[in-house]
């Protein structure tokens, strides 16, 4: 479903990526996980299309099209979502503003009906209840004044309303305590699906006893230098990166 | 004619070089089709052309409506008094059977058109008036207000030009416990200076002024709003945000100055510009002038870009570059356009923000 073949990418002339190939299937999670400075946020903000992310080389499809041809409110609609490290504040605009626009947008580009009030209602009501926000929060300007937690919830019930084809969560597990990261793990376990994929980048391994993946790849100066099912995880927690990716 | 240069502090953002250029322009007299202009308002409607009250086109609802023969001492308002043909003198009672929202639309057919109003209020007494300015062409507005004790005047100015000047000058005198409120969207005329000196002379007084303007293309926008505690326990509040695009100049400029008797005076100002583009040019001023010790005056200026990472964050949920750079900038109007009292004034000229932001897309 997703097919990332020998990327290459450049942040202000610096080599981050260096060839990276990755293939994620239908109905599959992996889990990217690597030291800092592996390149493992600018892999998802290369996917995801922001600018000063230069792609030098290599090629990702989705569902067979080329993703890096379209700019990334297309990406978007043709079916990828980036879950951010650190959700953005916007002051001003409503969680609902936000989330209602947005939906509306894909679906217009998609040539898709766009969503009444009431039916974005009735369907942000059911997202945000499993994943324990409140209405009154989400009447709240995006992400202002939310606990580390709640921005990573806003963003599973960003996930599960936009229902996205491929999902790229960058370290959405980072900085949550246990009851917060057994949501989060919640909210990316009801979004399996045997027409989705997950591609999970992750710190620590913690995450990964929540959710488990099918497989887990380590990411080391640009490229994936191996590859395994989840015990690889716990290879990689007892002994480090250092002497795993060696 | 002698008006103002840049070369004076106070009107150094100002451009009133094309005025007399505007005034010499034959006027176009095609009758105007204001019928989107109007608010689902209940209350008088009065149409003004190049300054002069169209009764055919107006719904008075029994105001009166005269030429008022003097405008305030200043540059505009000299000019004014001197060619004003026509104009408003709203005089209100406390116990005056109530009226409704007054609504005016001026519309400038080119060449130069003055009017000057007075708007009195007596002890007690409310009004609210929401005057919208279409046209091309120069119109120059002057208007005083006196609000008597616990009077309340509710202001809305709407300049929505397809061109041309607007030069704009209100002085108001606010005595105890009576309240000034004023909002103003401009947009659309080339240049325009729109300049407000508030006296707060009695204990409690309250008065806003409040304000966006909206400048694209080489508009030269300009905003000036002075509040003068000259008695104790006065609340004043001025926000003004403004947005520049292309190669337009949006300028605001605010002044607070509190009386050495004016304690437990209690002032906020805020003036905050975004710029869409580099090339644009805006200005933010704020000025304070304090000889009382006992007062909260709390001011800030910035001048700044949409936020890159909200930016992208729109985009990677599937907002196309415009519909995010517009909803950010809605919401960043919405800090001066989200404190106007009445609500369908407030969705209104909120609608002509949206509308402006959308006229880019």
């Amino acid at each position: 479903m997703l097919e990332i073949t020998d990327l290459h990418a450049t942040v202000d002339g610096k080599a981050i990526l260096n060839g990276l190939t990755l293939s994620v299937g239908a109905g599959q999670v992996h889990a990217i996980m690597g030291p800092n400075g592996a390149g493992k946020s600018t892999l998802s903000y290369v996917l995801a299309g922001r600018a000063g992310y230069e792609v030098t080389g290599g090629s990702v499809t989705l569902d067979g099209r080329d993703l890096l041809a379209l700019p990334a409110h297309e990406r978007a609609a043709a079916g990828l979502f980036l879950g951010l490290q650190y959700p953005v504040e916007i002051p001003g605009v409503s969680n609902l503003l936000f989330l209602r626009t947005a939906l509306n947008a894909q679906r217009k580009l998609r040539g898709e009906a766009e969503a009444s009030g009431a039916e974005f209602m009735k369907l942000i009501k059911v997202e945000a209840e499993g994943l324990g926000l409140s209405m009154d929060m989400l009447k709240r300007p995006v992400n202002v004044g939310f606990s580390g937690g709640e921005k990573k919830r806003n963003e599973m019930v960003q996930m599960a309303v936009l229902r996205p084809r491929v999902a790229v969560l960058d370290e959405t597990d980072s900085g949550l305590d246990i009851d917060a990261l057994r949501v989060v793990a919640d909210g990316i376990n009801r979004m399996r699906a045997p027409d989705r994929a997950t591609l999970l980048i992750t710190h620590y391994q913690r995450v990964l006893d929540y959710v488990v993946p099918d497989r887990v790849h380590v990411l080391v100066a640009g490229r994936i230098e191996r590859s395994g099912g989840p015990e690889l995880a716990h290879q990689l927690e007892r002994e480090g990166y250092v002497r795993v990716a060696a | 004619m002698s008006l103002p240069t840049r070369k004076t502090e106070d009107w150094r953002w100002s451009d009133l070089s094309g005025l007399d250029a505007l005034a010499a322009q034959p006027a176009n007299d095609a009758a105007p089709d204001l019928a989107h202009y109007w608010l689902d308002l209940d209350g008088p409607r009065l149409v003004f052309v190049d300054g002069r009250f169209v009764e055919s086109l107006s719904d008075r609802r029994g105001l009166a409506v005269t030429a008022v023969r003097s405008a305030p001492r200043h540059p505009l308002g000299d000019i004014a008094a001197a060619k004003a043909t026509s104009g408003l003198w709203l005089t209100r009672s406390a116990n005056a059977a109530a009226i409704g929202p007054v609504q005016i639309v001026h519309v400038a057919s080119g060449g130069a058109s003055h009017l000057a109003s007075r708007i009195e209020l007596a002890a007690g007494a409310h009004a609210e008036i929401i005057e919208t300015h279409v046209g091309a062409g120069w119109s120059n507005v002057t208007c005083t207000v006196a609000l008597a004790e616990g009077a309340r005047l509710m202001r809305t100015t709407r300049v929505l030009k397809d061109g041309g000047a607007h030069t704009d000058f209100t002085l108001a005198t606010v005595a105890g416990a009576a309240s000034y409120t004023s909002a103003a969207l401009v947009a659309g005329a080339d240049s325009a200076r729109i300049e407000a000196r508030v006296r707060l002379q009695g204990t409690g007084a309250f008065a806003e002024a409040d304000g966006v303007l909206l400048a694209r293309g080489t508009q030269t926008l300009d905003a000036f709003t002075l509040v003068d505690h000259a008695a104790p326990g006065g609340t004043s509040h001025q926000v003004w945000r403004s947005v520049a695009d292309d190669l337009a100049t949006a300028s605001v400029a605010g002044r607070v100055s509190v009386a050495r008797d004016a304690q437990k005076t209690d002032a906020v100002q805020s003036l905050k510009a975004l710029l869409l583009a580099r090339t644009a040019t805006a200005n933010a001023k704020p000025e304070l002038e304090i000889w009382a010790d006992d007062v909260k005056c709390a001011h800030g200026a910035t001048v700044g870009e949409l936020n890159r990472d909200a930016l992208f964050y729109l985009q990677s949920r599937g907002v196309d570059p415009a519909g995010a750079k517009a909803l950010l900038t809605r919401a960043f109007l919405g800090d001066a356009l989200d404190r106007i009292g009445d609500e369908v004034v407030r969705d209104a000229v909120t609608a002509d923000a949206v509308a402006w932001l959308e006229a880019a897309r």
